[in-house]
C-alpha cells in the first residue's frame, strides 16, 4: 500500500512520487492536490495506477494526476501522460471507454432577470427535445455509409447537414474534426451501437445544464469570451456514446493480444498499449479519432436541439453561440517542451482537459491574447466553472488541467443517502429545475456524491495550470 | 451451484461471482451482467426464443470471461436482446465455444459502457470453487 510519507512535497498543491519508488518506474509522477485531498486519494488505488502509468514505454518527463482524481481503469481518472512520437506507446486506458467525453458551453444574449420565470418551461422543453437516458436513441438513424461520413468529418458533417453554422466550428477544439480519423478502423459492431445515438446525452453523469454566470474572477478573459455576470448560458456534457465504448473494448483486446509481439509487459491489463507507429497502434489511433469525431458531431446536434428549445421558450430571434468545446478523454499529437527541447508527443488525457495558454496557434483568434477556454462541469446543483489555459500549463502539465469534480461517494451509497424527490424539491427551492428520466439518476448524481468542485478548481488556479474566469450557477439540469 | 453478489463501488458496479465449475462461473457472469442491464431479468425469464453462438479466443481464462461478456454485451446492444442461459460446447483456458439463450428486450435499465479487466482474476479458491470479481463500467 502507498503512503503519504513516500511523497515529496514541492508546494501546498504539488507532490512528487520519485522515480525509484517502484523499480519499474521510467519517470517520476506528480500529483496536483491540496494536502486535505491527498487523504481521499490514498483511500483508493489512484496513485498505484499513476505509478503504473510511469512504466509505459516511451513516457516523457512524468505522469501527472489532477486534483479531481479517482481510481479508473488503467490510468486513474484525472491522469495525464505524454509518450514519445512515434515509437512510444499509445494506450486506450489513457483515453477511457468514453472517447472524447467532453464539454461545450453555449452563451445567450439574455440575462437571468429576463428569463427566471421561464426556466421551468425551458427545462421541460429541453427534456422534450434533447433525448436522454439509458438506450434512448435520437431522431437521426444513419446508414453505415452516412455514419462513415460522420466518423470522417465530425462536427463538419453536422454543419454541412444543417445542424449549425460554419462559425460554430471555429470554437471547437480541433474545429470538431480530427483529420487522422479512418472509419474503416471502426468495427461494424461499434457503428451498429452508435448508428441511432447522435444527438443524445445518454445516462450516468452526462447532462445538459442551464446556468447563470455568477462571479467573474478575470475581467480580461471574461471580456474576450463574451461573458458577463448574470448572463444565461448552457452547458453540454456527453461523449461518443456506445460507438466510443465499443472502439475502446475492441482495441483493448487487440492490444492485449499484440503486446507480447512488441515485448511489452505492463502491470495492469487495462493499461494495455502498443507502439504508436505499430499497425495496431495506428489502427487504434485512427479509430479513436473517428470516435472523437462522432462525439463532436453528437455535441453539435445536441447544440441544434438546445437552440430549438431556446427559441421555442425565449423567442424565435434568441441566439446561442458556442463559447468553446473541449474534450477530456482523448489522445492528441502535440508539441511540448521536454528536457529543454520541443518534441512531438502523444498526450493522453483521461479525465483531463486541454488548457493551452495565450498565443497558441490551436486556439481561436479571438481568444489568443488570453488563452484557451477550459470548461469544468460540476455536479448537479453545485457550480460549474470557466477557466483559461496558461503558459504554466504548457510548461508543467503538457497543456492540461482538471476536468470536473470527481466522485467521492458510490452510486449505491448515494442512493441510500438521498431521497430523489426531496432533493428535487430542495433544489427547486434553490432555483434549480431538474428534469430527469428516473429518481435513481437524480440520487446517484446528487451533489453529495461528488468532491467539492470549488476546491478542485482552486487547486489548479493556485497551481497556475488554469486560471479562474467565471463561476456558473445552475438553474436547470436535464439528465437521463 | 453459483452465487452472484453485487458489491459497493465508487463510480461503477462491482460483482463477485462464484461457482462449482468454470462453465457455471461463465453463466454466473452472464446472468450478473444481464441483471444489471435489466433489473432481475434472468430471475423472471423462463422462455428463451433466441440463440446466439459465441466463439472466443483470449490470452488466459480471465480475459476469456471478460471477452465473452463483452461479446454478449455488444450483441445485446446491437440487436436489443438479453441473454440469461449458457450452453458450453468447449471451454479451455484460452478458448470458448458456446451458445447463449435469451429474448428480445424492450429496453434497458442501465447503460454498461464496458466490462473491464480491472480486479478480474478467475481462480479456484480454497474450497475448490471458481471465483472472480467483475467491474462493469457504467
Amino acid at each position: 500500500m502507498f503512503s503519504k510519507d513516500q511523497l515529496i512535497k514541492h508546494s501546498d498543491y504539488l507532490w512528487e512520487i520519485p522515480k525509484g519508488t517502484r523499480a519499474d518506474m521510467r519517470v517520476p509522477a506528480y500529483v496536483y492536490a491540496l494536502e486535505e485531498m491527498l487523504d481521499s486519494l490514498m483511500k483508493d488505488r489512484s496513485l498505484q495506477q499513476l505509478i503504473n502509468v510511469t512504466t509505459l514505454p516511451g513516457i516523457q518527463k512524468a505522469a501527472l494526476v489532477m486534483p479531481d482524481a479517482h481510481e479508473g481503469y488503467g490510468f486513474p481518472i484525472g491522469g495525464i501522460a505524454a509518450t514519445a512520437y512515434a515509437d512510444g506507446v499509445i494506450s486506450p486506458g489513457g483515453i477511457g471507454y468514453d472517447i472524447n467525453c467532453g464539454v461545450r458551453l453555449l452563451v445567450s444574449d439574455l440575462y437571468y432577470d429576463q428569463v427566471r420565470t421561464r426556466l421551468e418551461d425551458l427545462a421541460k422543453e429541453l427534456y422534450r427535445l434533447v433525448p436522454s437516458g439509458v438506450g434512448r436513441g435520437g431522431k437521426l438513424k444513419l446508414s453505415i455509409p452516412e455514419l462513415d461520413d460522420v466518423l470522417a468529418d465530425g462536427a463538419e458533417w453536422a454543419v454541412r447537414n444543417g445542424y449549425g453554422t460554419s462559425d460554430d466550428l471555429k470554437f471547437i477544439e480541433s474545429h470538431g474534426r480530427l483529420k487522422d480519423a479512418n472509419p474503416r478502423c471502426v468495427s461494424d459492431n461499434a457503428k451498429k451501437r452508435g448508428h441511432d445515438q447522435l444527438g443524445t446525452i445518454g445516462a450516468g453523469n452526462h447532462f445538459v445544464e442551464v446556468d447563470r454566470v455568477g462571479k467573474i474572477f478575470n475581467e480580461q478573459a471574461a471580456a474576450a469570451f463574451g461573458l458577463k455576470e448574470g448572463q444565461m448560458v448552457a452547458l453540454i456534457h456527453t461523449g461518443s456514446r456506445g460507438l466510443g465504448h465499443q472502439v475502446a473494448t475492441d482495441f483493448l483486446k487487440i492490444m492485449s493480444a499484440a503486446m507480447p509481439r512488441y515485448g511489452i509487459i505492463l502491470p495492469d491489463r487495462e493499461l494495455a498499449g502498443v507502439p504508436f507507429n505499430s499497425e495496431e497502434g495506428q489502427n487504434y489511433f485512427m479509430a479513436m479519432c473517428a470516435a472523437a469525431n462522432f462525439a463532436w458531431c453528437n455535441r453539435q446536434i445536441i447544440t441544434n436541439e438546445i437552440r430549438t428549445a431556446w427559441k421555442n421558450i425565449m423567442g424565435k430571434n434568441e441566439r446561442l453561440r458556442i463559447l468553446y468545446d473541449v474534450a477530456h478523454n482523448i489522445a492528441k499529437i502535440e508539441e511540448h517542451r521536454v528536457n529543454g527541447h520541443t518534441r512531438k508527443v502523444i498526450v493522453h488525457r483521461k479525465g483531463a482537459t486541454r488548457a493551452f495558454g495565450p498565443d497558441n496557434p490551436e486556439i481561436p483568434e479571438e481568444y489568443k491574447p488570453c488563452g484557451q477556454p477550459v470548461l469544468i462541469p460540476g455536479s448537479m446543483g453545485t457550480a460549474s466553472y470557466v477557466l483559461v489555459g496558461t503558459k504554466e500549463s504548457m510548461n508543467a502539465s503538457f497543456g492540461s488541467t482538471c476536468h470536473g469534480a470527481g466522485r467521492s461517494l458510490s452510486r449505491t451509497a448515494a442512493k441510500k443517502a438521498v431521497n430523489a424527490r426531496e432533493l428535487k424539491e430542495k433544489l427547486k427551492l434553490k432555483g434549480i429545475h431538474i428534469q430527469a428520466g428516473s429518481d435513481k439518476g437524480i440520487a446517484e448524481e446528487a451533489p453529495i456524491a461528488y468532491k467539492d468542485v470549488d476546491l478542485v478548481v482552486e487547486t489548479v488556479h493556485v497551481a497556475g495550470i488554469a486560471k479562474k474566469v467565471a463561476k456558473l450557477i445552475p438553474v436547470a439540469v436535464i439528465k437521463g | 451451484m453459483k452465487t452472484i453478489e453485487y458489491l459497493p463501488h465508487l463510480a461503477d458496479i462491482r460483482v463477485r461471482i462464484e461457482a462449482d465449475t468454470l462453465d457455471e462461473l461463465f453463466e454466473a457472469g452472464l446472468k450478473g451482467m444481464t441483471n444489471i442491464l435489466k433489473k432481475d431479468f434472468c430471475s423472471s425469464l423462463t422462455e428463451f426464443r433466441i440463440e446466439y453462438n459465441v466463439e472466443i479466443k483470449s490470452n488466459d481464462v480471465t480475459a476469456l470471461l471478460v471477452d465473452f461478456l463483452s461479446d454478449v454485451l455488444t450483441k445485446s446492444y446491437v440487436d436489443r436482446m438479453l441473454f440469461c442461459e449458457l450452453s458450453v460446447s468447449e471451454l479451455t483456458a484460452k478458448s470458448l465455444i458456446a451458445t447463449v439463450y435469451g429474448t428480445r428486450a424492450d429496453g434497458f435499465d442501465e447503460d454498461i459502457k464496458a466490462i473491464t479487466y480491472h480486479e478480474a482474476d478467475v481462480k479456484q479458491n480454497n474450497e475448490g470453487k471458481w471465483e472472480t470479481l467483475l467491474i462493469f463500467d457504467i
